[in-house]
């Protein structure tokens, strides 16, 4: 649980309503449209490959705007607000959708060697070989093998993967985010995406884009 | 090869660089190793042209009825 998130919530609700206080708390909120609203499209674009659907994602997307929205008034000045706004948008799926799934919360994920894709790619007659092969690989993925890589992962990788790549988060940050320790995060940030470029290694196989010889299951 | 990053070492933190992790030191010693090593410098650049390709393929279009309903949503809160 959000302990920023607390504490917003039982300040709206013990904070003492004065006249003076309304007027700032006004002030505070006209603030929201202008200073929360740019995140829009990058909220959308993560709450898309949690929900995996247009339309859970733009429930989420207003539902995180809107639980925001209430707590504005006790967000501190100067603290990250895009970090916040995640964090709140985090939560929402989790707690709404985690009670919907059967899948377990923590998932492992089996042994996948380090650079798995760069490695298989790698393994041409010469160095010249291999940077066309890569290249392929590269050119050849489309948005939604690469989209589908992402939405397989379990949660507890998905997650980090999301906020380090989509939204360039530093470390330090996706652990307050994910309330998770900043050790937590880089393993997890690690194995996920060595299990993404598993499934794009079989992306790029399907789509042969990979040398005959290289076909090897 | 530089003494104080091998191989091992530059793989090691490929992550972390690519993530702008590493301080400022660190860095340049992986920096200046990947200036020697052609094996490094390749799979550095891989994992960076992966990273940005991840990210274009992440983004999506707001759709455009998206933002009128949230600022509905605020203002029916206001009241």
């Amino acid at each position: 649980m959000s302990h920023v998130w607390e504490r917003a919530l039982r300040a709206q609700i013990v904070g003492p309503i004065t006249p003076g206080y309304r007027a700032e708390l006004m002030a505070d909120q006209a603030n929201f449209e202008r200073d929360a609203l740019q995140y829009s499209r990058q909220l959308y674009s993560a709450a898309m490959r949690m929900a995996r659907n247009p339309a859970d994602a733009e429930d989420l997307v207003q539902e995180t705007f809107l639980k925001a929205y209430r707590a504005y008034d006790s967000f501190q000045e100067g603290t990250n607000l895009k970090a916040w706004l995640y964090r709140i948008l985090t939560n929402t799926y989790i707690n709404k959708y985690r009670k919907e799934s059967r899948r377990p919360n923590e998932v492992d994920l089996g042994d996948v060697e380090d650079l798995y894709l760069y490695r298989r790619l790698g393994s041409e007659d010469t160095a010249e070989a291999s940077r066309t092969t890569e290249d392929r690989v590269l050119d050849g993925l489309v948005e939604s093998d690469v989209k589908a890589a992402v939405e397989e992962l379990p949660e507890n990788f998905r997650m980090p993967v999301l906020l380090a790549d989509l939204e360039g988060f530093s470390y330090k940050e996706i652990a307050e985010i994910l309330d998770i320790p900043i050790g937590t995060v880089m393993s997890r940030l690690h194995r996920g995406r060595k299990a993404m470029q598993k499934r794009l290694w079989e992306f790029a196989s399907q789509r042969g884009l990979l040398p005959e010889d290289a076909e090897r299951p | 090869m530089s003494n104080d990053c091998d191989c091992g070492d530059a793989q090691d933190q490929i992550y972390e660089y690519l993530d702008a992790e590493l301080d400022e030191e660190t860095a340049a010693s992986v920096r200046s190793h990947l200036q020697d090593c052609d094996g490094c410098l390749d799979s550095f650049d891989f994992e960076r042209r992966l990273k940005l390709l991840v990210r274009k393929c992440l983004s999506e279009d707001l759709p455009e009825s998206l933002e009128v309903k949230v600022r509905d949503l605020i203002r029916q809160e206001r009241g």
